[in-house]
């Protein structure tokens, strides 16, 4: 590659960071879940989409501002997640391979669901005008969206920390984490704290949906094309949130940097080839959990 | 202490001859070409559900990725028979090609101007394929749900790369061989019984030799493995040479299912490789009974059979249900409708030990691997 | 296996073979084949095709059917899945016997069930634009092939924006072929191509790509993105402040359904090139509009290109069937085969067709017609800015003349060899 100007490689290093915020968003709430609770859920993509939903309905139907449509996609799907886990997950916390799948049906279960109430038409959320610009500095710039998404991630996450790393119940997650038998005797309600960390991880979805639903378009399959990255995110990052943070802004820089230099798809190839020699060689992940799980 | 029926080997072998020569016999009785070419498809979904039973009943490996062996090898058998209708002096470049402004036949297409040797490596590339990534990823000792999205990552990664490499595979509208596999100068009519025999021998061979497999010495060693790796290591096993040789297997076999499955229906894209397919093989072994390889195939027919036929009255809600039942079968049978036959069996024979110890594996494994 | 094979010869070569052939009968309905996904991704396009033929049917029967025979549609849900298509167009046509099966949106899908329809010598109805360069003897399209589509659109952008181009398309055939021919209408308009590229099918992420073209600068963009990933580049082109007025999107794709989705505020100002679009001015269309708004299937609220192509279709065929009645005088005589035959010319006038006269050519089987470019205005209308003088011919090798020519009976290459079934 002979020298470019830098211009554009500075400028794909701006937009990687969006991309970066866009996957980290994504895989926060099957961060936590899975760090915390083990289980993969497939169903993540799900919990996007109706977080989307949600906020398109609310919209549409009593005007709700898009700034309040955020949370209220954050408490429908942490409502939705806590149904599930209590209604499916609980019972299968020993069976990993098994709440894969039965995430699965869950998600088939719930983009049908969606088709049935809301048909398979396109519908899109609107955002206030001032988010509809771009913001420019000399050659380099950034829309305005995307630096929301940016400042919302950034929010989202230190909430995160701050929960699991600064509070109560954050210390009875970390101890369920690293041993439940032991937390139990300590008189730490594990099946509790599964139960709320299961909510907050769907909620954390939601939110990202009805971000997404901006970006792009609220699909009943919409959720297909961000699960994938988010997976990618976590098994990379190894499923601590420092992990996933690292992670996204790898792999955001990495597919923003790749498209520069040739295209998107070859570099959406490129990136998933590179994970599958990464995890070869760091099977647990860049930080993984420690603890010892069952 | 009477045994359960479903764990007597004469009995299950009994079932497997009586379900082969039922499906043998099927020309027999239906001569419409629509339902033959149809049921033909369906033996093609078992071979894929027979071959997830090997690997994740069997051998506790997750793979969501099976649509690579069948995708490859789909794609091997399409360029087959593609060059079956190209002319190397008059006409060597298959039409697509020349729209992408090739000139001349790219190398990796060459040896598929044999039939033998391109059916050949359709079988052999994606076979060589898992034993290269399968010893990458179980000797790094991946395992459990990792392995699912490793297999997950490198599907998506095969999808794209076929998508983008639209000169030599036509992207996304994939390749349809106009004029069905002529072999020994014989052309397969894909509604004829021929055709159906053909993916039912195969169906047949496959699902005895897999068995056999599952009851010989490496077998055992494979479910114990499942079971427990870690002690399977202590006892001086390379665990990661038999997880690979079991993933192996489990690809050709899906291998297999892709040169009959283009056999049938002249063509192939990469929707055969998406997510969404190789997902729903897992759900075929999953209802039908992972641990059981004749349930698993059996899953498949009743869901791809449900699918055409229920499929149409319930449009919207038939997902939905599908959805649903897989839920239901994950949380309260794991073993899928072949568990629910063992219970059945089992309440029949006298009361046994009264728990659930049937939970370890298909009977053809208890005798050693239990006691 | 083979033993039995052997011994039962008559197994081994089926003599039932003639006998699965469509077949109409005097006095019972004409069965056709809807075959468009109502479920899944490609329902957003494909339900509204299923919904249009079912109207153009009624309309038909209604009207006194063809020659005194209704017709009778079996609606078939693909669910978006490639594997479904195919299975169920072996359905159609060997199980139902349906004498022609309008379907599809997607060349994939097209390419998937286009075996069976060939080696059982049927008829598939392509209602919709595709990038041509395939000859086969058993389709008729009723869309814009790549050589109508951008001819006139190019030359009108170079002209009313400047010289230099970005082409923005999805991942797969039919955005790289219509390109190959906006690049020969854009060298001949003396425009400049600064950058091209493909995004993959269904990606929602264009800041790559938007990256690239603000630092290529160019007047306009020439855009063939399809489905969702449109919908996500219209609104990032805005959100990532690219203003409409200095560099709008030319697009092949992006009409009343597509605006509607995004938002018109997005589409806005905006142009695409189509044979019709729902604000076209002229009687016929304001009864087509407003009588299918009105009837049962009308629920989605608009008409679009796409679905205007596929009621188009039902009345090729009507006239196809009848063209082929005229000849043998008995409609038991009558195979698919014999209706592509005598397809060729056959014509549907400004009293029926919505876009204005139409025909079908006699040698490759697509569609002489008009494309007009339109530009989106606040309200998601379109207003037409542009029309052809005349109809353009289609030609699906109009970029491979050393390929040869399509004809009626297979493709001609130059040293006039014919070959069929060229796919």
């Amino acid at each position: 590659m002979h020298l470019l100007d830098a211009v554009p490689l500075i400028n794909a290093l701006i937009l990687g960071l969006s991309i970066a915020s866009i996957w980290l968003i994504a895989a926060l709430g099957l961060t936590i879940i899975y760090g915390t609770v083990g289980v993969i859920n497939m169903a993540h993509g799900e919990f996007i989409m109706v977080g989307a939903y949600t906020s398109y309905a609310l919209q549409s139907s009593i005007g709700l501002p898009f700034l309040l449509c955020l949370p209220a996609s954050f408490a429908v799907v942490a409502l939705v997640g806590l149904v599930i886990e209590r209604g499916l997950i609980r019972y299968l916390y020993n069976r990993p391979l098994d709440t894969l799948l039965a995430t699965w049906g869950v998600s088939l279960v719930l983009m049908q669901g969606v088709r049935l109430i809301f048909g398979s038409d396109p519908k899109y959320i609107a955002v206030p005008q001032i988010f509809q610009d771009n913001l420019a500095f000399g050659p380099f710039g950034l829309s305005v969206f995307r630096l929301v998404v940016i400042a919302i991630t950034a929010a989202v996450v230190a909430a995160t920390a701050w929960l699991f790393y600064r509070t109560r119940f954050g210390m009875q997650v970390r101890a369920v984490m690293q041993n439940k038998e032991m937390a139990a005797s300590f008189g730490i309600d594990a099946d509790r704290v599964y139960m709320i960390t299961f909510a907050i991880g769907a909620g954390l979805a939601g939110l990202a949906g009805s971000l997404f639903g901006v970006l792009a378009i609220v699909l009943p399959t919409m959720g297909t094309a961000y699960v994938v990255q988010a997976f990618l995110v976590v098994v990379v990052g190894g499923g601590s949130l420092v992990g996933s943070v690292a992670a996204a802004g790898l792999t955001g820089e990495l597919q923003s940097v790749f498209a520069l230099f040739s295209n998107d798809t070859f570099a959406r190839f490129l990136l998933y080839v590179l994970i599958v020699v990464f995890l070869r060689f760091r099977p647990r992940g860049l930080f993984a959990v420690a603890k010892a799980r069952r | 202490m009477t045994r359960n029926l479903y764990h007597d080997k004469r009995a299950q072998w009994l079932l497997y001859g009586a379900v082969f020569l039922a499906l043998a016999a099927v020309p027999l009785f239906v001569s419409d070409g629509f339902l033959l070419n149809q049921f033909a498809t369906y033996g093609v979904y078992g071979l894929l559900a027979l071959s997830i039973s090997l690997g994740w009943g069997f051998g506790g490996i997750l793979n969501l990725g099976q649509g690579i062996a069948f995708g490859l090898a789909a794609y091997g058998m399409a360029m087959t028979m593609q060059m079956q209708s190209q002319d190397p002096d008059s006409n060597p470049i298959p039409p697509f090609m020349l729209n992408n402004s090739l000139d001349h036949l790219p190398a990796f297409w060459e040896p598929f101007w044999s039939t033998g040797g391109g059916i050949l490596l359709a079988l052999v590339i994606p076979t060589l394929f898992y034993v290269v990534f399968g010893s990458l990823m179980f000797r790094a000792r991946v395992s459990g749900p990792f392995i699912a999205i490793m297999t997950l990552a490198m599907l998506s990664a095969w999808y794209t790369l076929i998508l983008d490499m639209q000169p030599y595979t036509n992207g996304a509208n994939g390749l349809s061989p106009p004029s069905p596999l002529t072999v020994f100068s014989t052309q397969i009519d894909p509604y004829s019984p021929t055709a159906y025999w053909i993916v039912c021998g195969l169906l047949i061979l496959a699902t005895a030799g897999t068995k056999l497999l599952t009851q010989s010495k490496f077998g055992l060693v494979v479910q114990a493995l499942r079971g427990d790796p870690e002690r399977v290591r202590f006892l001086g096993y390379n665990v990661a040479v038999y997880e690979t040789v079991i993933y192996a297997i489990s690809g050709f076999i899906a291998a297999l299912a892709g040169c009959a499955w283009v056999m049938l229906v002249q063509y192939v894209s990469p929707a055969q490789l998406d997510t969404n397919f190789s997902i729903t093989m897992v759900i075929w072994a999953g209802i039908g009974g992972r641990l059981s390889l004749i349930g698993s195939i059996l899953g498949a027919f009743l869901i791809q059979g449900g699918q055409s036929y229920l499929g149409d009255q319930f449009l919207n809600t038939w997902l939905l249900l599908l959805g649903a039942f897989f839920i239901v079968v994950v949380r309260v049978m794991p073993k899928g409708l072949a568990g629910l036959l063992e219970l059945a069996l089992g309440a029949l024979a006298r009361p046994r030990r009264g728990d659930g110890t049937g939970a370890r594996a298909d009977g053809a494994a208890l005798p050693a691997a239990g006691e | 296996m083979a033993a039995a094979a052997v011994a039962a010869p008559h197994l081994w070569l089926p003599t039932t073979r003639e006998a699965w052939g469509a077949t109409l009968k005097k006095g019972e309905p004409i069965k056709v084949g809807l075959l468009f996904s109502l479920t899944g991704q490609l329902a957003v396009p494909e339900e509204d095709s299923t919904l249009v033929m079912q109207y153009a049917i009624d309309e038909i029967n209604k009207n006194g059917g063809i020659a005194g025979h209704q017709i009778q549609p079996v609606i078939i849900d693909a669910k978006s899945d490639f594997n479904v298509y195919s299975e169920k167009a072996k359905e159609l046509i060997l199980r139902e016997k349906v004498i022609a099966i309008f379907g599809c949106y997607t060349s994939a899908s097209r390419k998937a069930i286009l075996p069976v329809v060939m080696s059982q010598n049927s008829l598939l109805y392509y209602p919709t634009c595709y990038e041509g360069a395939e000859c086969t003897q058993n389709t008729i399209c009723t869309g814009p092939l790549a050589n109508q589509h951008s001819k006139d659109l190019i030359p009108y952008m170079v002209k009313n924006f400047g010289k230099k181009v970005f082409f923005v398309g999805s991942n797969y055939v039919w955005p790289k072929e219509s390109n190959k021919n906006a690049k020969i209408w854009l060298q001949n308009a003396g425009g400049e191509l600064v950058g091209e590229e493909y995004i993959p099918l269904g990606s929602s992420e264009f800041g790559p790509v938007l990256g690239k073209i603000r630092d290529t600068k160019p007047n306009f963009i020439f855009s063939t993105v399809v489905g969702a990933s449109d919908i996500a580049f219209h609104k990032q082109f805005k959100q990532e402040g690219f203003k409409v007025d200095a560099m709008p999107i030319a697009s092949l794709t992006t009409g009343e359904i597509e605006t509607k989705a995004m938002g018109a505020e997005f589409g806005a100002g905006h142009f695409l090139s189509a044979p019709y679009f729902q604000s076209l001015d002229n009687p016929t269309n304001h009864k087509f509009v407003e009588s299918f708004l009105k009837s049962k299937y009308g629920k989605n609220g608009s008409t679009h290109y796409n679905m205007e192509e596929t009621y188009l279709s039902a009345y090729v065929f009507k006239a196809g069937l009848e063209a082929a009645l005229n000849k043998t005088g008995n409609i038991e005589e009558v195979t698919s085969r014999m209706i592509r035959d005598v397809s060729g010319g056959v014509k549907v006038d400004d009293s029926i067709s919505p876009e204005g006269l139409i025909w079908i050519d006699s040698d490759n089987f697509n569609t002489w017609l008009k494309p007009k470019i339109g530009q989106c205005q606040a309200d998601g209308s379109f207003k037409i800015v542009a029309e052809a003088k005349e109809q353009v011919a289609p030609d699906p090798y109009s970029i491979y003349p050393n390929l040869g020519k399509c004809t009626a009976t297979g493709l001609v290459a130059p040293d006039g060899k014919a070959r069929k079934n060229v796919i």
